[in-house]
């Protein structure tokens, strides 16, 4: 931890970076929340440990950060992963941040719970990236994680056995709980859109009433519009106040864009993005 | 009392320059074709957002045909390109979602085939008939409606 | 007060008899998502010990989309219809007191320059059956802002859990009272000493803030940078005003339109979403995520109060624990208490 606040002192003090978004402890040790680092004073407050869940990507766009000079970011892999994409879409300049990168030894999937085999996040079983894909300085060192199995691949696979009939019940009975207060949209650092299309209303695309077929028509479109640019970092379903498991849906789609395409959201810098792409020899068995 | 046949609405999101020409041949030819299909004109199969396939099953329609121009003869060059790709997506996920992909049917149409528009209008129509409406959208279609 | 006694077994005969009845028997799910009513007495969940649910009943007394009226234009007729709530009444069981306090806080605002006939008729038909909870973590803080995890005000009937197998039960409004005669056959006489004893074990949290100080800072604070701390980090999502069972703004739109029809739906909506304070024009006064947090804040410790003399906060805790970016409004409400302290 004294590695990431000195290291981030020095950036402040440089005038290197104008602030750092990092993690800051609470109360309670289980938990920590984001925090915007703008003195040497502030960077005493950063922490880095397992309770460091969210992505803090999601603050990148806005435009308060926006050509005011270099924004520092403390990130783990999955976070980079969000970064790179951002890069990708040319939402961000990579001359624009300061990555400090970070070591990651996996985060808690809830917070407010110690960490350890049973609470280890799903998302980080089978982590590829735990050192940051991309970062202008690296902190910590890596070591083992405890291991559980990946419920979510179970559900997913179970899902996928079950029939038509029966994937729309239990979609439906989820979908059922949304409120509409999108909260999956606010804290995914890719749903960037000054004005997303369920905003519009003239004409209104995504009706806004919380029942069934506006949380259909929102759900799926969400997840259509994230299939190839969804990381992974599953604070969707975190920050979902109806415990409706979107994760299953963004992996799906992830899965079937590597599967299909080869592709995996967050990877490269200047690959072309999936959907703003194409290949002449894309698949075409289904069109008659 | 003689029950009505069930008569499916589908929605035709056809492109201007190769299907909607080519079901316009099928009409100067005097091809007759099922009047199920409600078409929808789009400058190009590019200009086709998911999200439309989605407000028509919310309208009622009981199947949903895209068609436009065969690969590599886009008016646009590229946009049937880009139009195949998100297909492939839209139609892994809608059936991740529980919507049967005979739902939401795909053809190349081009201005010359207005024999083929047919064929493809009358086998996609016997498809949906045979599948019946569609309730699972019809039921959170009348989630709040008035009684009549 | 009248005191009464229920044991378990009555307790699930009486919900049956509910059932039968064709009434709303609501209480938190399993899993502590949210509240559902339930369609069988085994399935009844009386949370006193546990953690309250992320979303609070607030749906069934103002759901989360509703429509207020339908209208069809005919050839000479144009045609409104109104569609006025169902006439069943909701039993909720288990409530902790801050939940139970929602419906009485919230109809302040029902009633004031006008009767709102849709939340009016479903706090009519409702029972709130509370509970005294023993349940308490770090986000709590019911006793900051005038209640206790005993409070009865705000419950028809306030239920003391004795044991694993029975409760006592006290007679808060009148409305209680005609419950209770309706199904007297479940009940018997209470024992006011036993009670007592289980009230008095259950642990009372100190206060974390004047609600009064923190007024009055507010209303002599408004430029103040405090707001920064949290704007800064809010992204903006609506899971505090949605979990809230006192927050009730909401969004008028009109759906399902073409030219012979359609429906005016009132559904839920947040101060925190961006365009909350859209204008036409373009212009939008609350443009930033501090003014936003700001008018929350404000809201239910101040401009509520002015208005209705009540917080229009219950100390749950539900928007703390929920929030996706960890701002727990109990501990901004402890921050303005301590400058105002400092002044």
């Amino acid at each position: 931890m004294n590695e990431l606040r000195e290291k981030a002192k020095d950036l402040l003090q440089s005038g290197t970076v104008k602030v750092i978004i990092g993690y800051t402890g609470t109360s309670d040790p289980y938990r920590t929340k984001p925090f915007i680092a703008r003195t040497a004073e502030d960077a005493d407050k950063l922490v880095f440990n397992n309770y460091c869940v969210n992505n803090l990507a999601v603050y990148l766009t806005r435009k308060e950060y926006k050509q005011n000079g270099i924004v520092g970011i403390v990130a783990k892999g999955c976070d980079v992963k969000a970064i790179i994409q951002l890069i990708q879409e040319n939402q961000i300049n990579k001359d624009d941040i300061y990555i400090i990168g970070i070591n990651c030894n996996a985060q808690v999937q809830e917070l407010g719970k110690e960490f350890g085999s049973e609470t280890i996040a799903t998302k980080c079983l089978n982590c590829f990236v735990r050192t940051p894909r991309l970062q202008h300085t690296l902190i910590g060192t890596i070591n083992e994680l405890p291991k559980r199995e990946d419920v979510h691949l179970e559900k997913l696979k179970k899902l996928e056995s079950m029939t038509s009939e029966e994937r729309w019940e239990f979609w439906e009975k989820e979908f059922e709980r949304c409120v509409k207060c999108y909260a999956c949209r606010q804290v995914c650092p890719l749903c960037f859109c000054d004005r997303c299309i369920a905003d519009k209303s003239i004409p209104q695309w995504i009706e806004s009433s919380a029942h069934k077929r506006g949380n259909f028509s929102w759900n799926i479109i969400r997840a259509f519009h994230l299939s190839g640019r969804c990381i992974g970092c599953n604070e969707c379903e975190r920050a979902c106040p109806s415990d409706i498991p979107l994760s299953l849906l963004n992996r799906k789609m992830g899965m079937f864009a590597r599967k299909e395409f080869d592709y995996a959201a967050g990877m490269s810098l200047d690959a072309p993005t999936l959907v703003g792409s194409y290949n002449t020899n894309d698949r075409q068995d289904f069109i008659k | 009392m003689e029950e009505k046949k069930f008569e499916p609405k589908i929605a035709a999101f056809v492109c201007n320059w190769c299907t909607y020409t080519g079901a316009d041949l099928a009409g100067t030819s005097r091809l007759k074709y099922p009047a199920n299909i409600k078409m929808i004109r789009v400058p190009c199969t590019g200009r086709i957002d998911p999200l439309f396939i989605i407000k028509a099953f919310e309208k009622g329609a009981d199947g949903v045909l895209i068609s436009g121009c065969h690969p590599g003869d886009c008016h646009y060059n590229s946009g049937n390109f880009h139009a195949r790709r998100r297909w492939i997506l839209f139609q892994e996920l809608l059936s991740f979602v529980g919507i049967d992909s005979s739902r939401l049917q795909f053809s190349w149409v081009s201005a010359s085939e207005g024999k083929k528009f047919v064929d493809i209008v009358n086998e996609v129509t016997n498809v949906i008939k045979e599948k019946g409406p569609f309730e699972k959208y019809a039921k959170i279609n009348r989630e709040f409606v008035i009684d009549e | 007060m009248d005191e009464k006694l229920i044991n378990a077994e009555n307790l699930s005969l009486l919900v049956s008899d509910l059932l039968n009845e064709k009434h709303l028997v609501i209480c938190q799910d399993e899993k502590a998502v949210g509240w559902k009513s339930i369609n069988d007495a085994g399935k009844l969940v009386i949370n006193n010990a546990g953690v309250p649910s992320n979303i609070s009943y607030k749906e069934f007394i103002l759901p989360k989309t509703e429509p207020i009226f339908f209208f069809k234009n005919e050839k000479e007729n144009f045609n409104l219809v109104e569609k006025d709530p169902a006439d069943q009444k909701m039993i909720f069981i288990g409530a902790k007191p801050c939940d139970a306090r929602s419906i009485e806080i919230m109809s302040k605002v029902f009633n004031w320059d006008y009767k709102d006939k849709f939340f009016n008729k479903r706090a009519e038909n409702s029972i709130v059956i509370g509970v005294a909870c023993s349940y308490q973590d770090e986000f709590c803080f019911c006793t900051s802002v005038g209640l206790s995890p005993v409070t009865e005000k705000g419950s028809d009937i306030f239920l003391i859990p004795l044991n694993e197998e029975n409760y006592a039960l006290r007679i808060v409004t009148d409305k209680g009272k005609e419950f209770i005669k309706s199904y007297e056959k479940y009940f018997s006489d209470g024992n006011t000493g036993a009670s007592k004893a289980v009230l008095e074990k259950i642990n009372i949290p100190a206060k974390k803030f004047d609600t009064l100080k923190v007024k009055e800072w507010i209303t002599n604070n408004f430029e103040n940078k405090l707001f920064d701390e949290a704007g800064s980090i809010c992204i903006g999502c609506g899971q505090c005003a949605f979990a809230c069972p006192v927050c009730h703004c909401f969004d008028i739109i009109d759906e399902e339109c073409s030219y012979t029809c359609g429906r005016r739906m009132k559904n839920w909506d947040a101060c925190q979403f961006g365009q909350f304070t859209l204008h036409s024009s373009g212009h939008n006064p609350r443009n930033n995520q501090s003014k936003r947090y700001r008018q929350r804040i404000a809201h239910k410790f101040k401009y509520y109060h002015d208005k209705f003399e009540e917080i229009l906060c219950t100390g749950c805790g539900r928007c703390s624990r929920g929030c996706p970016v960890g701002i727990d409004i109990a501990k901004v409400a402890e921050e303005i208490n301590l400058s105002a302290n400092q002044a």
